[in-house]
Protein backbone atom coordinates (compact mmCIF):
# COMPACT_ATOMS: atom_id res chain seq x y z
CA UNK A 1 0.00 0.00 0.00
CA UNK A 2 0.84 3.61 -0.60
CA UNK A 3 1.95 5.98 1.60
CA UNK A 4 -0.49 8.50 3.11
CA UNK A 5 -0.27 12.16 2.67
CA UNK A 6 -2.71 14.73 3.58
CA UNK A 7 -3.84 17.09 1.19
CA UNK A 8 -5.40 20.52 2.13
CA UNK A 9 -7.24 22.87 0.01
CA UNK A 10 -7.53 26.43 1.50
CA UNK A 11 -8.79 29.02 -1.13
CA UNK A 12 -9.25 32.77 -0.60
CA UNK A 13 -7.10 33.44 2.23
CA UNK A 14 -5.35 36.23 3.78
CA UNK A 15 -2.03 37.02 3.36
CA UNK A 16 -1.07 36.62 7.23
CA UNK A 17 -3.38 33.77 7.91
CA UNK A 18 -1.41 31.73 4.46
CA UNK A 19 1.52 32.02 6.06
CA UNK A 20 0.64 31.65 9.65
CA UNK A 21 -0.93 28.16 8.11
CA UNK A 22 1.87 27.09 6.30
CA UNK A 23 4.08 27.30 9.80
CA UNK A 24 1.35 26.13 12.02
CA UNK A 25 1.52 22.43 9.65
CA UNK A 26 5.51 23.18 9.98
CA UNK A 27 5.56 22.98 14.12
CA UNK A 28 2.57 20.10 14.62
CA UNK A 29 4.57 17.91 11.58
CA UNK A 30 7.65 18.44 13.51
CA UNK A 31 6.15 17.19 16.89
CA UNK A 32 4.58 14.21 15.19
CA UNK A 33 1.17 15.20 15.24
CA UNK A 34 0.63 16.04 11.55
CA UNK A 35 1.54 13.91 8.50
CA UNK A 36 3.32 15.24 5.70
CA UNK A 37 1.09 17.37 4.19
CA UNK A 38 0.55 19.11 0.90
CA UNK A 39 -1.73 22.47 0.55
CA UNK A 40 -2.74 23.98 -2.30
CA UNK A 41 -4.39 27.35 -1.75
CA UNK A 42 -5.10 31.05 -3.15
CA UNK A 43 -5.10 34.08 -1.99
CA UNK A 44 -7.90 36.70 -0.59
CA UNK A 45 -7.00 39.87 -1.37
CA UNK A 46 -4.59 39.32 -3.71
CA UNK A 47 -0.86 39.91 -2.25
CA UNK A 48 2.61 40.58 -1.92
CA UNK A 49 4.91 38.10 -0.41
CA UNK A 50 8.61 39.00 0.28
CA UNK A 51 11.25 36.86 1.18
CA UNK A 52 12.90 36.90 4.76
CA UNK A 53 15.64 38.71 4.09
CA UNK A 54 14.09 41.57 2.04
CA UNK A 55 12.96 45.14 3.18
CA UNK A 56 9.77 45.57 2.14
CA UNK A 57 9.84 48.90 1.48
CA UNK A 58 13.09 48.89 -0.85
CA UNK A 59 10.90 45.94 -2.76
CA UNK A 60 6.73 47.06 -3.04
CA UNK A 61 5.33 50.33 -3.87
CA UNK A 62 3.72 49.96 -0.57
CA UNK A 63 1.29 53.51 -1.48
CA UNK A 64 -0.12 51.34 -4.70
CA UNK A 65 -0.68 48.02 -2.17
CA UNK A 66 -3.17 50.12 -0.23
CA UNK A 67 -4.64 51.99 -3.11
CA UNK A 68 -5.26 48.42 -4.86
CA UNK A 69 -6.32 46.74 -1.48
CA UNK A 70 -2.88 44.44 -1.86
CA UNK A 71 -2.07 42.76 1.10
CA UNK A 72 1.74 42.38 2.36
CA UNK A 73 3.31 39.86 3.95
CA UNK A 74 7.31 38.76 4.95
CA UNK A 75 7.51 35.08 4.41
CA UNK A 76 9.95 32.81 6.50
CA UNK A 77 11.36 31.83 3.74
CA UNK A 78 14.01 33.55 1.63
CA UNK A 79 13.77 34.18 -2.11
CA UNK A 80 12.31 37.30 -4.06
CA UNK A 81 9.38 38.84 -4.15
CA UNK A 82 6.04 37.55 -5.57
CA UNK A 83 2.57 38.99 -6.62
CA UNK A 84 0.06 36.46 -5.94
CA UNK A 85 -3.17 37.32 -7.74
CA UNK A 86 -4.60 34.49 -10.19
CA UNK A 87 -2.41 31.63 -9.19
CA UNK A 88 -2.14 28.17 -7.65
CA UNK A 89 -0.01 28.26 -4.31
CA UNK A 90 1.09 24.95 -3.08
CA UNK A 91 3.24 24.19 -0.21
CA UNK A 92 4.35 21.12 1.47
CA UNK A 93 5.31 20.01 4.67
CA UNK A 94 7.55 16.76 5.58
CA UNK A 95 10.77 15.57 7.74
CA UNK A 96 13.85 16.49 6.78
CA UNK A 97 15.17 12.67 7.28
CA UNK A 98 11.54 11.79 5.07
CA UNK A 99 13.05 9.27 2.71
CA UNK A 100 11.96 11.38 -0.06
CA UNK A 101 13.89 14.07 1.04
CA UNK A 102 17.13 14.54 -0.63
CA UNK A 103 19.22 15.58 2.49
CA UNK A 104 21.06 18.25 0.10
CA UNK A 105 19.09 21.45 0.12
CA UNK A 106 19.34 22.05 -3.55
CA UNK A 107 18.72 18.28 -4.55
CA UNK A 108 15.47 18.74 -2.43
CA UNK A 109 14.06 21.45 -4.37
CA UNK A 110 14.49 19.68 -7.87
CA UNK A 111 12.92 16.83 -6.26
CA UNK A 112 9.72 19.05 -5.15
CA UNK A 113 9.52 20.74 -8.26
CA UNK A 114 9.44 17.94 -10.13
CA UNK A 115 5.98 17.39 -8.53
CA UNK A 116 4.91 20.87 -10.05
CA UNK A 117 6.40 19.94 -13.53
CA UNK A 118 4.53 16.76 -13.37
CA UNK A 119 1.40 18.52 -12.56
CA UNK A 120 2.19 21.28 -15.35
CA UNK A 121 2.42 17.75 -17.63
CA UNK A 122 -1.07 16.98 -16.76
CA UNK A 123 -1.88 20.37 -17.80
CA UNK A 124 -0.40 19.75 -20.87
CA UNK A 125 2.43 22.36 -20.23
CA UNK A 126 6.06 20.96 -21.08
CA UNK A 127 8.33 22.79 -18.16
CA UNK A 128 11.71 22.69 -17.07
CA UNK A 129 13.54 23.13 -13.06
CA UNK A 130 15.83 25.90 -13.38
CA UNK A 131 17.97 26.34 -11.17
CA UNK A 132 18.01 27.93 -7.78
CA UNK A 133 14.23 28.33 -7.70
CA UNK A 134 12.36 28.36 -10.83
CA UNK A 135 10.51 26.40 -13.08
CA UNK A 136 10.30 27.58 -16.72
CA UNK A 137 7.88 26.70 -19.70
CA UNK A 138 9.11 28.39 -22.92
CA UNK A 139 11.71 29.65 -21.48
CA UNK A 140 10.13 31.97 -18.95
CA UNK A 141 9.19 32.17 -15.32
CA UNK A 142 5.57 29.52 -14.54
CA UNK A 143 6.82 28.79 -11.03
CA UNK A 144 8.58 30.34 -8.52
CA UNK A 145 9.17 28.54 -5.42
CA UNK A 146 11.39 28.84 -1.93
CA UNK A 147 12.64 26.31 1.16
CA UNK A 148 13.56 26.77 4.63
CA UNK A 149 14.23 23.73 7.39
CA UNK A 150 13.16 24.59 10.34
CA UNK A 151 12.73 21.99 13.59
CA UNK A 152 13.99 19.31 11.43
CA UNK A 153 11.15 19.89 9.39
CA UNK A 154 11.33 21.26 5.70
CA UNK A 155 8.58 23.79 4.55
CA UNK A 156 8.83 24.30 0.31
CA UNK A 157 5.94 26.69 -0.46
CA UNK A 158 5.60 28.23 -4.24
CA UNK A 159 3.56 29.30 -6.89
CA UNK A 160 2.00 28.12 -10.34
CA UNK A 161 0.84 31.48 -12.46
CA UNK A 162 -2.55 30.68 -13.60
CA UNK A 163 -2.66 34.21 -15.16
CA UNK A 164 -0.60 37.18 -15.15
CA UNK A 165 -1.85 40.95 -15.11
CA UNK A 166 1.99 42.09 -15.48
CA UNK A 167 1.11 45.40 -15.41
CA UNK A 168 -0.16 45.59 -11.93
CA UNK A 169 2.63 43.09 -11.03
CA UNK A 170 5.17 45.29 -12.13
CA UNK A 171 2.99 48.71 -10.61
CA UNK A 172 3.43 46.91 -7.36
CA UNK A 173 6.74 45.57 -7.56
CA UNK A 174 9.79 47.59 -7.58
CA UNK A 175 12.35 45.41 -9.92
CA UNK A 176 15.94 46.41 -10.06
CA UNK A 177 17.46 46.86 -13.49
CA UNK A 178 20.67 44.24 -12.14
CA UNK A 179 18.53 41.36 -12.03
CA UNK A 180 16.76 41.78 -15.69
CA UNK A 181 20.19 42.53 -16.85
CA UNK A 182 21.22 39.11 -16.32
CA UNK A 183 18.81 37.60 -17.77
CA UNK A 184 18.80 38.93 -20.82
CA UNK A 185 16.15 40.06 -21.20
CA UNK A 186 15.66 43.65 -22.16
CA UNK A 187 11.52 43.94 -20.84
CA UNK A 188 10.66 42.39 -17.51
CA UNK A 189 7.23 41.50 -19.18
CA UNK A 190 8.99 38.88 -20.80
CA UNK A 191 10.48 37.25 -17.74
CA UNK A 192 7.23 35.50 -16.48
CA UNK A 193 4.33 33.69 -18.52
CA UNK A 194 1.34 31.62 -17.10
CA UNK A 195 -0.99 28.39 -17.60
CA UNK A 196 -3.13 30.75 -19.52
CA UNK A 197 -1.10 32.44 -22.08
CA UNK A 198 0.80 28.74 -22.27
CA UNK A 199 -2.34 26.66 -23.22
CA UNK A 200 -4.74 29.37 -24.62
CA UNK A 201 -7.17 29.03 -22.35
CA UNK A 202 -8.57 29.42 -18.24
CA UNK A 203 -7.73 26.42 -16.18
CA UNK A 204 -9.88 26.49 -12.83
CA UNK A 205 -8.52 26.26 -9.23
CA UNK A 206 -9.57 22.91 -8.77
CA UNK A 207 -8.58 21.35 -12.33
CA UNK A 208 -5.26 22.64 -11.57
CA UNK A 209 -5.20 21.32 -7.62
CA UNK A 210 -6.52 18.22 -9.17
CA UNK A 211 -3.33 18.09 -12.06
CA UNK A 212 -0.95 18.79 -9.58
CA UNK A 213 -2.42 16.40 -6.87
CA UNK A 214 -1.67 14.07 -9.48
CA UNK A 215 1.94 15.30 -9.63
CA UNK A 216 2.76 15.15 -6.47
CA UNK A 217 1.58 11.09 -6.50
CA UNK A 218 3.26 10.55 -9.31
CA UNK A 219 7.00 12.34 -8.28
CA UNK A 220 6.68 11.07 -4.77
CA UNK A 221 4.76 7.66 -5.06
CA UNK A 222 2.23 8.49 -2.04
CA UNK A 223 -1.44 8.37 -2.28
CA UNK A 224 -2.70 12.38 -0.94
CA UNK A 225 -5.83 12.23 0.86
CA UNK A 226 -7.55 15.29 1.58
CA UNK A 227 -8.03 16.43 5.17
CA UNK A 228 -8.77 19.35 7.26
CA UNK A 229 -6.29 21.06 9.34
CA UNK A 230 -6.14 20.08 13.35
CA UNK A 231 -7.48 21.91 16.33
CA UNK A 232 -3.98 22.22 16.68
CA UNK A 233 -2.81 23.81 13.79
CA UNK A 234 -5.81 26.00 13.56
CA UNK A 235 -4.96 27.55 17.48
CA UNK A 236 -0.94 27.81 15.82
CA UNK A 237 -1.87 29.48 12.97
CA UNK A 238 -3.99 32.18 14.78
CA UNK A 239 -1.30 33.17 17.30
CA UNK A 240 1.50 32.90 14.35
CA UNK A 241 -0.93 35.27 12.58
CA UNK A 242 -1.34 37.54 15.51
CA UNK A 243 2.56 37.43 16.57
CA UNK A 244 4.37 37.42 13.38
CA UNK A 245 2.73 37.31 9.51
CA UNK A 246 -0.16 39.85 10.52
CA UNK A 247 2.05 42.41 12.78
CA UNK A 248 4.03 45.21 11.55
CA UNK A 249 7.13 44.80 13.18
CA UNK A 250 7.38 41.21 11.30
CA UNK A 251 6.36 42.97 8.01
CA UNK A 252 9.13 45.34 8.52
CA UNK A 253 11.41 44.16 10.24
CA UNK A 254 14.01 44.89 7.51
CA UNK B 1 28.54 57.58 6.48
CA UNK B 2 25.76 56.02 4.92
CA UNK B 3 26.09 53.75 1.84
CA UNK B 4 24.11 50.91 0.19
CA UNK B 5 25.05 48.88 -2.59
CA UNK B 6 23.48 46.40 -5.15
CA UNK B 7 25.08 43.76 -6.05
CA UNK B 8 24.45 40.78 -8.72
CA UNK B 9 26.12 37.27 -7.04
CA UNK B 10 27.47 36.07 -10.13
CA UNK B 11 25.44 32.70 -10.88
CA UNK B 12 23.56 34.07 -7.68
CA UNK B 13 20.72 36.24 -6.59
CA UNK B 14 20.69 39.97 -5.99
CA UNK B 15 22.53 41.26 -2.61
CA UNK B 16 21.70 44.68 -1.29
CA UNK B 17 24.04 46.29 1.37
CA UNK B 18 22.93 48.71 3.60
CA UNK B 19 25.77 50.20 5.88
CA UNK B 20 26.64 52.57 8.24
CA UNK B 21 30.28 53.12 8.99
CA UNK B 22 33.52 55.26 9.94
CA UNK B 23 36.51 56.22 7.63
CA UNK B 24 37.57 51.98 8.42
CA UNK B 25 34.76 50.18 10.53
CA UNK B 26 31.23 48.94 9.92
CA UNK B 27 29.50 50.41 12.33
CA UNK B 28 26.35 48.88 11.97
CA UNK B 29 24.91 46.75 8.11
CA UNK B 30 21.91 45.39 6.67
CA UNK B 31 22.18 42.52 4.29
CA UNK B 32 19.03 42.23 2.04
CA UNK B 33 18.39 40.56 -0.80
CA UNK B 34 16.35 37.83 -2.48
CA UNK B 35 18.91 35.01 -1.61
CA UNK B 36 18.90 32.00 0.81
CA UNK B 37 20.47 31.31 3.67
CA UNK B 38 19.86 28.40 5.90
CA UNK B 39 19.48 28.54 8.46
CA UNK B 40 17.58 32.33 8.04
CA UNK B 41 18.28 33.89 11.06
CA UNK B 42 21.65 33.38 10.26
CA UNK B 43 22.18 36.25 8.86
CA UNK B 44 21.35 38.43 11.77
CA UNK B 45 24.46 36.79 13.86
CA UNK B 46 26.28 37.72 10.73
CA UNK B 47 25.19 41.21 10.92
CA UNK B 48 26.10 41.09 14.80
CA UNK B 49 29.20 39.54 14.40
CA UNK B 50 30.40 41.90 11.64
CA UNK B 51 29.69 45.28 14.10
CA UNK B 52 33.31 47.29 14.53
CA UNK B 53 34.91 44.96 11.81
CA UNK B 54 37.72 46.78 9.71
CA UNK B 55 36.31 47.70 6.05
CA UNK B 56 39.66 45.75 4.75
CA UNK B 57 38.09 42.77 1.88
CA UNK B 58 40.69 40.12 3.30
CA UNK B 59 39.91 40.34 7.05
CA UNK B 60 36.01 40.72 5.93
CA UNK B 61 36.19 37.61 4.32
CA UNK B 62 38.06 35.49 7.09
CA UNK B 63 35.29 36.68 9.82
CA UNK B 64 32.63 35.77 7.43
CA UNK B 65 34.38 32.81 6.66
CA UNK B 66 34.66 31.84 10.24
CA UNK B 67 30.76 32.71 11.44
CA UNK B 68 29.85 30.79 8.53
CA UNK B 69 31.51 27.91 9.80
CA UNK B 70 31.12 28.59 13.70
CA UNK B 71 26.91 28.52 12.90
CA UNK B 72 26.45 25.80 10.36
CA UNK B 73 25.40 28.59 7.93
CA UNK B 74 24.29 27.69 4.16
CA UNK B 75 24.05 29.74 1.65
CA UNK B 76 22.27 29.42 -1.73
CA UNK B 77 22.75 32.34 -4.11
CA UNK B 78 24.90 34.33 -1.88
CA UNK B 79 28.63 33.04 -1.68
CA UNK B 80 31.23 34.49 1.55
CA UNK B 81 33.23 36.17 -1.26
CA UNK B 82 30.06 37.89 -2.91
CA UNK B 83 28.97 38.86 0.49
CA UNK B 84 32.83 40.69 1.12
CA UNK B 85 32.59 42.28 -2.74
CA UNK B 86 29.09 43.78 -2.09
CA UNK B 87 29.99 45.22 1.32
CA UNK B 88 33.71 46.49 -0.12
CA UNK B 89 31.09 48.17 -3.05
CA UNK B 90 29.61 50.32 -0.58
CA UNK B 91 33.11 52.37 -0.29
CA UNK B 92 33.13 53.28 -3.43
Amino acid sequence: MKEQWRLLKTENISAAKNMAIDRAVLVANSEGNSPPTVRFFTWKPPAISIGYFQSLKEEVNLDVCKKLGVDCVRRITGGGAVFHDDELTYSIVIPEDHPQIPKNIMDSYGRICGAIIHGLDYLGIESNYKPINDIIANSKKISGNAQTRKLKTVLQHGTVLMDVDVEKMFSILKVPNEKIRDKLISDVKERVTSVKHVLGRDVSFSDAAEAMKTGFEKEFNVELVEGELSEEELKLAKNFERDFFGSKDWNHRR
Amino acid sequence: MQSKSVYKIPDGKLLKISLNYTKNKIIEIRIMGDFFAYPEEAIEIIETKLKDSYLNRESLLNKINSVIKDNNIEFIGLTAEGLTDGIMMCLK
